[in-house]
């Protein structure tokens, strides 16, 4: 081979390299671009009249007076739709029954996605779902429903080699010729009188509780529940994972026993996180009976049980980073061994041990599947720290894949699927940060 | 002796009395015990847990047998004659992992050597954090960002997108070849001649090389995704996820192959490519193939990702390597079908998944002696 092409090689092989490590970078901002800049938009977004009339009706939050207003105003605006639908319903009550027929369905159709644009028809009852109660209360989703009140979706099933073909019709074909043609472009052209958008910050996103199913309010019962579960696991798994480290590293002498000590570590480390919980469920719940059913108490356990050996690990790393010298010098001031450790070993890796539990409470808080058999649920109520010994809890990660996957309307709720995302993430990641300058820290010291 | 001894009774309160001394003995031993104690419970918490995972799944096997479970690839759990061949979840498993390991371990393997051997020490503090970064978002992050965002894209423009990859993947590996196999080519040419043979051999060998790829990207953008939540896509995921391990295991696999290897075959004259290659890669030979077997352990043990996102069809697709088909995995039967035959504790719909669980423990415990048995043969060759 030429000295040319060994020259070239070399080049494309650190070439090869630096383009692994921009996969990676270009990875991890293809993953949290998306998460933030749609996880920003559950907090900070283009708000209807609906959304504010929500808060005034549900917390009293916002001037009354000025909210009122504006909800006139919109009313005012909403009315000659409303108007143009009842006459037309007049109309076709004294018309014949077979035109009667006709426009049955369609007008049914279209009054159902005006309600879900606009909110209930005024002057008629009050309908039960909250959901029902209100029009869209971001302008995103008022555009969607705009979209939906002028053109109708149908499948066409007439070409049997491609299946089925969706089309998109203008709802106003359907009422040519009748006076509610003139809906459509009003409603159209009125949109904005008619919802009032705003710039809103919500910050009542990550402090209030959800309601009817996510469709309003925030996700404060899953930061709770999260809350809670992170740190019931690190109350159970610290203590014992420290202790563990400081019996393997300052009292063990090297053995078989040892060896088998540390084989079972790495195993418990590997099991499979859904093995966790199906273990969770078969022996803290159904055996043990640490609570009736799902609760905060049995799912922290199985979460400790996961990140022990994490624990375990960067403890012993902390705790073996300390010099020598350290441990000789206590010793020859007179003090025992357990003295040692406790005045002078410790203290000296105390730093080092809090990355490792930081980390670690990251990790108890994003993981899903230890509780899914084991402590979460859909939906619920925020918990008082006494509950949490026997009632589950909603928590992000499980809320995060609930509403992504299980809702039923999961395309409206998207909002606030990315605004979990990205409080979860944001959270770990906060976490992860916090060790990284811990560490950046220790080093220094230990540099000096 | 005397004179020490009356230096001692000087100062009694510094000699301890004998009972007091035993006291002292047996709190520091019991003390000592107490610790072995609670040492030993992560030993203990991991028999128990195939204890009760196995006290669960044993029932099915009594119930169902073998045979069936893991030959037949019919899976309906709940047809009133239910069928419980487990063999298309299998293949399900095996072949998501395989297509995450072909994403993680050339990466993170090129990743590892650049960020070892390459990358100076102020570059390697930027990029660190990026690899914690991506060890510790969540794996339901990962598999909402495959469900929400990957899949629809894959479902509107995925041929695009394959032979865009395909290009983008494709290009500078055949350029390189064609101009190894040039080079080669060329070496056993008279001299006179070599330059122009080596120019002639590159120019055919490209031009192959680029209608191969034209060709593929036509085949490729011509493609119709029926469903983005097929195998390619929680691969693609899951390996971004395996890389993090990847890295990190085989980064400190080649920290630990010493300078004077490298400095050795520097001396000899080689390039920082052929020393990567030719010494310090076989040196790390086992740290490597212990970071391989950690990473594809994360990705069969990995739940949510592909429970959101692998379409959870239990089929094993036609041809096999088709990875444009949904699949159904272990880990995501066991998430998904719990909650149905969770009120039916007891029937073979209910053990079944216990006993999908022991496979899933038995293979990671075997993974996980493996990759020990590696690591500890190579810190024995390296010691000795």
């Amino acid at each position: 081979m030429s000295l040319q092409t060994r020259k070239i090689l070399d080049r494309t092989f650190s070439g090869a390299g630096l383009l692994a490590i921009a996969w990676l970078a270009a990875a991890l901002l293809v993953l949290l671009a998306p998460m933030v800049v749609r996880g920003l938009r559950a907090v900070c977004f283009q708000g209807t009249i609906e959304h504010r009339r929500f808060l005034l009706e549900k917390f009293e939050r916002g001037d009354r007076t000025e909210v009122e207003a504006e909800i006139r105003a919109a009313q005012a605006a909403r009315e000659p739709a409303w108007r143009m639908l009842a006459e037309f319903d007049r109309q076709l009550a004294a018309g014949e029954a077979s035109v009667r027929a006709r426009y049955r369905a369609p007008l049914k159709d279209l009054r159902k996605h005006l309600q879900f644009l606009l909110g209930p028809e005024p002057g008629k009852p009050r309908p039960p779902l909250l959901r029902d109660q209100y029009g869209q209360t971001r302008m995103d989703l008022a555009q969607l429903g705009l979209e939906r009140v002028l053109r109708r979706e149908e499948w066409d099933y007439s070409n049997p080699a491609a299946g089925g073909v969706r089309e998109s019709k203008p709802r106003a074909e359907d009422f040519a010729g009748t006076p509610l043609a003139a809906l459509f472009p009003y409603v159209e052209q009125n949109l904005a009188a008619m919802m009032r958008p705003r710039r809103t910050f919500y910050w009542g996103f990550w402090t209030d509780e959800s309601f009817d199913a996510h469709f309003f309010g925030g996700i404060w019962p899953e930061i709770l529940g999260t809350f809670y579960l992170a740190i019931g696991t690190l109350l159970l798994a610290v203590p014992m994972g420290l202790v563990a480290a400081i019996y393997l590293t300052e009292y063990a002498r090297e053995s078989r026993f040892l060896a088998v000590l540390r084989t079972c570590n790495n195993t418990l480390a590997g099991v499979p996180s859904i093995v966790f919980g199906l273990f969770g469920l078969a022996f803290f719940i159904n055996t043990a009976h640490v609570s009736p059913a799902k609760s905060v108490l049995a799912g922290s356990m199985t979460l400790a049980l996961m990140i022990l050996p994490t624990v375990i690990r960067a403890s012993e790393e902390a705790i073996k980073a300390v010099p020598r010298t350290y441990r000789e010098a206590a010793l020859s001031l007179g003090a025992g061994r357990w003295h040692t450790v406790w005045s002078a070993v410790l203290p000296a890796a105390l730093p080092g041990i809090l990355t490792g539990i930081v980390i670690s409470m990251g990790r108890a808080a994003g993981e899903t599947a230890p509780i899914i058999f084991t402590a979460a649920v859909s939906v619920g109520r925020p918990l008082a720290l006494w509950q949490t010994l026997a009632q589950p809890t909603p928590a992000l990660s499980w809320n995060i894949y609930n509403l992504a996957t299980e809702h039923e309307a999961v395309d409206l709720v998207r909002h606030v699927q990315y605004g979990l995302v990205l409080t979860l993430v944001g959270l770990v990641l906060l976490l992860n940060l916090a060790a990284i300058l811990l560490r950046a820290r220790i080093a220094r010291r230990l540099r000096n | 002796m005397d004179g020490s001894a009356g230096r001692i009774r000087a100062a009694p309160s510094l000699l301890l009395s004998r009972g007091a001394r035993r006291r002292q003995r047996l709190a520091a031993d019991l003390g000592q015990l107490f610790l072995l104690g609670v040492t030993s419970l992560s030993a203990l918490a991991v028999l128990a847990i195939f204890f009760f995972i196995a006290r669960d799944a044993v029932p099915f096997f009594r119930l169902e047998g073998f045979r069936e479970f893991f030959t037949s690839p019919r899976w309906y759990p709940s047809a009133a004659e239910p069928e419980f061949g487990a063999l298309a979840i299998f293949a399900g498993s095996g072949l998501v992992t395989l297509g995450a390991a072909l994403v993680a371990v050339p990466v993170g393997i090129a990743a590892a050597v650049c960020l070892s051997d390459v990358l100076p020490f102020a570059a390697r503090q930027v990029v660190k954090p990026v690899v914690e970064m991506l060890a510790a978002i969540p794996s339901v992050a990962y598999g909402f960002f495959a469900l929400v965002v990957l899949a629809p894209l894959l479902q509107r423009s995925g041929g695009t997108v394959l032979a865009a990859a395909a290009w983008i993947i494709g290009a500078p590996v055949a350029g390189l070849l064609a101009f190894i196999l040039a080079d080669l080519g060329a070496d056993h040419a008279p001299e006179p001649l070599q330059k122009r043979i080596r120019l002639g051999l590159l120019l055919v060998l490209g031009g192959a090389a680029a209608t191969g790829l034209w060709a593929a990207s036509r085949a490729l953008a011509g493609l119709e995704i029926s469903s983005g939540t097929n195998t390619l896509n929680v691969s693609l995921v899951l390996g971004i996820m395996a890389l993090p391990t990847v890295v990190s295991v085989s980064e400190d696999a080649l920290q630990a192959v010493g300078r004077e290897l490298r400095e050795g075959s520097y001396a000899l004259g080689a390039t920082r490519a052929e020393t990567t290659l030719r010494t310090v890669l076989p040196a790390a030979r086992s740290g490597i193939a212990a970071a391989a077997i950690l990473g594809v352990m994360r990705a069969v043990g990995e739940t949510m990702v592909v429970w959101m996102a692998s379409g959870n069809a239990a089929q094993i697709p036609s041809p096999w390597y088709n990875l444009l088909a949904p699949v159904r995995t272990l880990t995501a039967t066991i998430a998904g079908d719990m909650g149905e035959a969770d009120h039916v504790t007891g029937s073979a719909r209910y053990h079944v998944l216990f006993a999908m669980a022991l496979c899933l423990l038995v293979f990671s415990f075997v993974c996980n002696l493996a990759s020990e048995w590696v690591l500890h043969r190579s810190c024995r060759k390296a010691g000795g």
